[in-house]
């Protein structure tokens, strides 16, 4: 039926909200193309058979997507008189609960995401109802919060394939309204009011285009569509036709009307058949209904539309090269002027817009120019819709008014990383794009601030990077893609790309020099100035950003051949051996222990780590963060497996042939000789491989006895000190001799050590607390957390008792806090974020809980209280709330007027560590602000020559393989310049094994460690985990996926059957 | 691989694809596209590309440019299924990469880096890449036979590749 005037459209829309919000319950399932991935369409077919054997009747249609991509599946129930809620996650088992609820009248709760109340379409308004407040409200949530839906004003609330629905929320009322306006100018004028920016990439101004088409004189004029959204990482081109297709037509009928175009041009990808499809069909039902072809909506005005599906060329989205394709050439593009606007299409004057902002167009006519103009920016107005993708938790289609900030969207709307790993980088405008740090993600989001930082807006993608992501491959990814994507016209962008390329995977591999990234850099201007178009132009932006902000990544791949991201895969064996800093060989460990050959197994565990046993009890095993198996169910324990290798070794005579084959493979002696101060966990690491490299040397301590940190902080229930003695032992018994109570400064003069010894490598560890800087700090029963467990560590009897208040969220606090309970304190923690900000290990935070710890989260201390006698009685703590997000992504704790006191008999404080500036200074070594040692980076060299340091001396308070990572690197910088050779690959051997990668994944479920019960081990020092049985080891080692064998026989079976070297 | 699989489609099926675009020559990548829809196997023969440089008028090195230039076209025959990797930003920073090695370590193939497809010489199975399919939310993204897979692993993806072979032969024994 043909729509012939304003009345009858009217019409229509009451049929249309009929359908909306009349005539009983009526269920919505989200089909675009990513709900339909996620099983939307199962869902759809799970409900309606539910409702078929219920016999009820209740309306279902399928809607498009409300932009929460990670909530998927979604749906939404409308009962009548109630609010429209939206269902999260459904799958098909829960159709019959949502029926039976809808039923019985009510909203299936347990499924609910949020609730709509009211919409308003901003062409219409739908006010759906009140109830079931304990539901969220839409924009009380994360994601949604601070989101403002224009283009996506009804996607996800309307069936995309029903006119009428459209038409009921105000749709094609905008194009009536544009017809009643005294001339076509004004129509014009309105966009040129709103400030609407293409939203293609480059942001010219769409009015000005409209107005030159306009002014063009011609038989024949056009206006296509770019929809070729080519840009990976981009996808809400796809979304917005999908979910709303006459949104676009209505959008290109008022500007084909304002501009005098009679035909239309959809450029839509092939490789989105969905949108194809609903584009079509909306096309069909807008002929149908008079909207499309002559005499629309009784006016004497005609237009119509065709959809060309572009064939995969990413050139294509530029507007010469989309010419060249609709006249059927291939896609190239060609000098301007003419533009388009004057000779476009056939020669004919011609416009190009992108989806989105032909999409934009209806509400600019609907509520007027300057209306749309004051949201956004003074020059970026509007919305601009992104996909939020890559390393975030909620994913998604996010529309914001511009402006906004890049943490807003990342720590705000996204909600950080899904995993807690380190938000590196976003990468904005795909190919054309640039890489922003996180640094800078205090920038607003508008077309200009973006372009200061070197990356442009594009098509609004964005891709969230982290700590696994290599920004070298990132940039060599774009230009890989930008290369292969050139059409080749221009010599400066077809070999100025595939030079680039070639240079970026030198740097991959391993194989560049510092003056390639010269070459780069000379490249790319030469690239941006000489191109014809915008691929050529833009192509170098992802190379530039990444140098600008993530030059030592370049540096590391091309001078330590290192990739710490372990990405570029011939700079690493593995991904755990590659996050391990001390490069532990972890495949090869647990296929020798699989190949039941422990005696080796043992050998290299401790040929790569001379402390496999403390370190198989506390280290924080970044490991696990990288291991493929967790994209499977759970990464592998290696950690227990190489504790369980150590500990069979100390339970038997294995260590007596471990010790054996490190002798034999230690280097005749050099004559040299090397003193280490301190005796941590990095100048035994120092120790041991100075002593494997032929060195003589001697480790002087200020304590007692060997371990540092190991042995005086951290408690025996973690770590027995048994296990720490037999790990010296080792030590000593390949030839490294200590000389205790040797304190540097105090009687132990550098001066002297240097003259004497050949080198000297520091690592006197951080043993000055930091002050928290609160009064009443210094009284007797106000304890600093390491002096604290020192004390305890001595003599294992209580200092300390009554009710006690830990201050401070890391591995230190936890400690203090379980060993304050293990000499029978009750404890309470206090710091100043929440609990998911905390630095301590998950584990351990989880242990101290349940042995009965208490937390106070949002709260820093102010004052110790302290009596008249000069006993503390309790801590004054302030309430913090948590405001801005900070660089690491972290909401800043903010103070607040609100105190409060807890009552205590004595307080420890945890809030960090630093070393002991003082001797460092009185030797002439160069200390930085933050009380470290200053050293070259990759030697550990000091200023004074042949004086190394490492450990939480150079670092800060770090953790035990970081520190042990130091001491190695030295050892062999240290062997390096005495003996003018590289003899570590010599001492770390090599071993052979087979090199099978299984084809299942096998050992089945992840291993976890036995734990003594919290009644048997909350009074007790004894150790708390149990470490692997011999089976469980096994079992464990059998989870690997053998991520570092590169090649294999291509013959399976084959390989099977012959050990392989 | 028979000659009979190989046979170009009848004049009829071209006659009619050709007419439903009679206009212009700018109908040529459509015309093109819903010919290679039609093949079996998915791609474009030569005698193809001839009867369409005919019909509108084009010549045959017209037609050839923009099959050659379009990374939809095929002139190979393809697989009987297809594993389309998405290769989009999205799916790059969630380890596409290690999908595409994993097939190449599963199928026993060598193709180029460059390359954007690989068909198994018993035309079986064809790899392909794609730009970007625009499911970034479900990265790493695979389709199998034109289904989409979101949250690929490497592991996932070489058992899917084991079963629709190991089903293959299946349907050929009974």
């Amino acid at each position: 039926m043909k729509i012939r005037d304003f009345d009858a459209l009217n019409d229509i829309r009451e049929t249309g909200l009929n359908k909306l919000l009349r005539g009983g319950p009526r269920i919505g399932v989200g089909m675009g193309t990513c709900g339909i991935g996620n099983g939307a369409q199962d869902v759809y077919e799970a409900i309606k058979t539910a409702m078929d054997t219920k016999g009820v009747e209740a309306r279902i249609v399928p809607v498009g997507c409300f932009g929460y991509c990670a909530a998927e599946p979604l749906v939404n129930v409308y009962i009548p008189g109630g609010p429209l809620v939206i269902l999260a996650h459904v799958i098909p088992d829960d159709a019959p609960y949502i029926v039976e609820e809808i039923v019985a009248g009510r909203i299936p709760v347990r499924k609910a995401l949020c609730r709509i109340d009211a919409w308003d379409h901003l062409t219409g308004h739908v006010t759906y109802g009140h109830g079931f407040q304990e539901i969220p409200h839409w924009d009380e949530i994360p994601f949604f919060r601070g989101q403002k839906k224009i283009v996506l004003r009804n996607c996800g609330l309307i069936n995309p394939e029903d006119i009428e629905e459209y038409i009921a929320v105000g749709g094609y009322f905008a194009l009536c309204n544009a017809f009643q306006k005294p001339s076509r100018d004004e129509v014009i004028d309105e966009v040129q009011k709103s400030k609407l920016r293409g939203r293609g990439g480059a942001g010219y101004p769409a009015g000005m285009k409209w107005a030159l088409l306009q002014k063009a004189v011609a038989d024949r004029k056009y206006i296509i569509c770019n929809a070729d959204e080519g840009d990976p990482g981009a996808y809400m081109n796809r979304n917005e036709i999908e979910s709303d297709p006459h949104m676009l037509l209505e959008g290109m009928l008022i500007g084909a009307y304002a501009t005098g175009a009679a035909e239309g041009i959809v450029y839509l990808r092939a490789e989105y058949p969905l949108a194809v499809e609903r584009l079509e069909k909306a096309a069909a039902a807008a002929r149908e209904a008079g909207l499309l072809g002559s005499d629309i909506l009784g006016t004497p005005f005609a237009f119509d539309f065709r959809l060309v599906e572009g064939a995969g060329a990413f050139v294509c989205g530029e507007e010469t090269a989309m010419i060249a394709s609709l006249e059927g050439r291939a896609g190239r593009p060609r000098p301007r002027p003419p533009f388009p606007a004057e000779s476009g299409l056939w020669g004919k004057p011609t416009n190009i817009n992108n989806v989105e902002t032909w999409c934009n167009i209806p509400v600019i006519i609907a509520c007027g120019g300057s209306s749309f103009a004051e949201i956004g920016t003074s020059n970026s107005t509007g919305t601009k819709v992104f996909s939020l993708v890559g390393k975030i938790k909620n994913t998604g289609l996010v529309e914001m008014p511009l402006g906004s900030a890049l943490k807003d969207i990342v720590y705000g709307i996204g909600e950080g990383s899904p995993t807690g790993k380190r938000i590196k980088a976003v990468q904005t405008g795909g190919p054309s794009g640039g890489c922003i740090p996180a640094m800078h993600f205090d920038t607003p989001v508008d077309y200009e601030s973006l372009g200061t930082l070197g990356a442009i807006m594009g098509s609004g993608g964005m891709v969230v990077m982290d700590e696994d992501n290599c920004m070298v491959d990132v940039a060599r990814y774009f230009l890989e893609f930008t290369h292969s994507e050139s059409c080749g016209k221009c010599v400066p962008c077809r070999m100025g790309l595939d030079e680039s390329v070639r240079l970026l995977e030198k740097i991959c591999n391993g194989d560049a020099e510092a003056s390639d990234v010269e070459k780069l850099e000379e490249l790319m201007p030469m690239i941006r100035s000489m191109s014809l178009c915008g691929l050529g132009q833009t192509a170098p932006n992802p190379v530039v950003t990444t140098l600008r902000y993530f030059r030592d990544e370049y540096e590391e791949h091309i001078r330590t051949r290192r990739c710490r991201a372990g990405v570029c895969e011939k700079l690493y064996m593995s991904p755990c051996e590659n996050s391990c800093p001390l490069n532990m060989r972890i495949p090869a460990y647990l296929q020798l222990l699989k190949e039941d050959r422990i005696e080796e197994a043992a050998e290299i565990v401790w040929l790569d780590n001379p402390l496999p046993a403390s370190t198989g009890r506390i280290c924080q095993h970044p490991c696990e963060n990288r291991c493929r198996r967790a994209d499977e169910d759970a990464p592998v324990n290696m950690r227990e497996v190489h504790r369980y290798i150590a500990d069979s070794a100390f339970a038997g005579d294995l260590i007596v042939r471990v010790r054996e084959r490190l002798l034999e493979n230690k280097i005749p002696p050099t004559g040299r000789r090397a003193a280490v101060v301190g005796s941590g966990p990095a100048g035994l690491t120092a120790a041991f491989y100075l002593t494997m490299l032929g060195h003589d040397v001697t480790v002087f301590e200020e304590r007692e006895e060997a371990g540092g940190m190991l042995r005086y902080a951290l408690p025996e229930y973690r770590l027995p000190k048994r296990i720490l003695n037999e790990e010296i032992g080792v030590l000593e018994h390949i030839g490294v001799r200590f000389m205790y109570r040797q304190s540097l400064g105090a009687g132990l003069a550098l001066d002297s050590l240097t003259g004497e010894y050949d080198a000297v490598f520091l690592a006197t560890g951080t043993w000055n607390e930091t002050q928290g800087g609160i009064t009443g700090e210094n009284a007797p029963d106000v304890w600093h957390a390491i002096a604290f467990l020192e004390q305890v560590a001595r003599s294992h009897r209580p200092v300390i008792g009554g009710n006690v208040v830990v201050i401070g969220g890391g591995n230190a606090a936890i400690d203090s806090a379980r060993t304050a309970m293990r000499v029978g304190a009750k404890v309470t923690v206090a710091y100043r974020r929440e609990r998911s900000d905390m630095p301590a290990i998950t584990e351990e935070i989880e242990a101290a809980e349940m042995e009965g710890a208490e937390f106070v989260f949002l709260a820093s201390p102010q004052r110790v209280v302290i009596n008249e006698k000069g006993r503390v009685t309790g801590i004054e703590l302030r309430r913090t709330r948590l405001g801005d997000f900070d660089a690491s992504g972290r909401r800043t704790p903010v103070s607040t007027a609100e105190f409060f006191t807890l009552p205590c008999d004595a307080v420890i404080m945890a809030v960090g560590e630093k070393p002991d500036p003082d001797p460092l200074r009185q030797a002439g070594i160069h200390v930085r602000d933050n009380q470290t040692a200053a050293v070259h980076p990759n030697t550990g060299e000091t200023n004074l020559r042949g004086v190394y340091a490492g450990g939480d001396l150079v670092s800060g308070a770090s953790n035990v393989s970081s520190a042990m990572a130091t001491g190695k690197a030295a050892a062999h910088a240290i062997d390096r310049s005495l003996t003018g050779k590289d003899n570590m690959d010599l001492v770390l051997k090599t071993f052979s094994f087979r090199n099978i990668v299984p084809a299942e994944p096998e050992g089945g479920d992840r291993n976890v460690s036995p734990v003594l019960g919290v009644g048997e081990r909350r009074d007790s020092f004894d150790e708390v985990v149990l470490g692997f049985d011999a089976e469980t080891a096994l079992q464990e080692s059998r989870r690997c996926l053998r991520c570092d064998v590169k090649e294999q026989c291509a013959d399976r079976e084959g390989a099977l059957k012959e050990p392989v070297s | 691989m028979t000659q009979a699989d190989e046979a170009p489609l009848s004049e009829e099926q071209l006659s009619e694809v050709i007419a439903r675009y009679p206009d212009r020559t700018g109908d040529v990548l459509s015309i093109l596209e819903r010919l290679q829809e039609m093949h079996p196997l998915n791609y474009l023969p030569k005698e193809t590309l001839i009867r369409v440089a005919e019909a509108k008028r084009l010549a045959l090195s017209n037609v050839f440019s923009v099959v050659t230039f379009y990374s939809f076209f095929n002139l190979c025959p393809q697989g009987r299924h297809t594993v389309t990797v998405c290769r989009g930003t999205a799916c790059h920073t969630r380890g596409s990469n290690l999908l595409m090695n994993g097939l190449r370590a599963e199928i026993g193939g060598v193709w180029a880096d460059g390359q954007s497809s690989y068909t198994t010489p018993d035309h079986e199975l064809s790899v392909h890449t794609v730009a970007c399919f625009g499911q970034c939310a479900m990265a790493p993204v695979v389709a199998v036979d034109h289904e989409i897979y979101g949250r690929m692993s490497e592991m996932k993806l070489r058992q899917r590749v084991r079963q629709l072979v190991r089903k293959e032969s299946n349907d050929e024994d009974s």
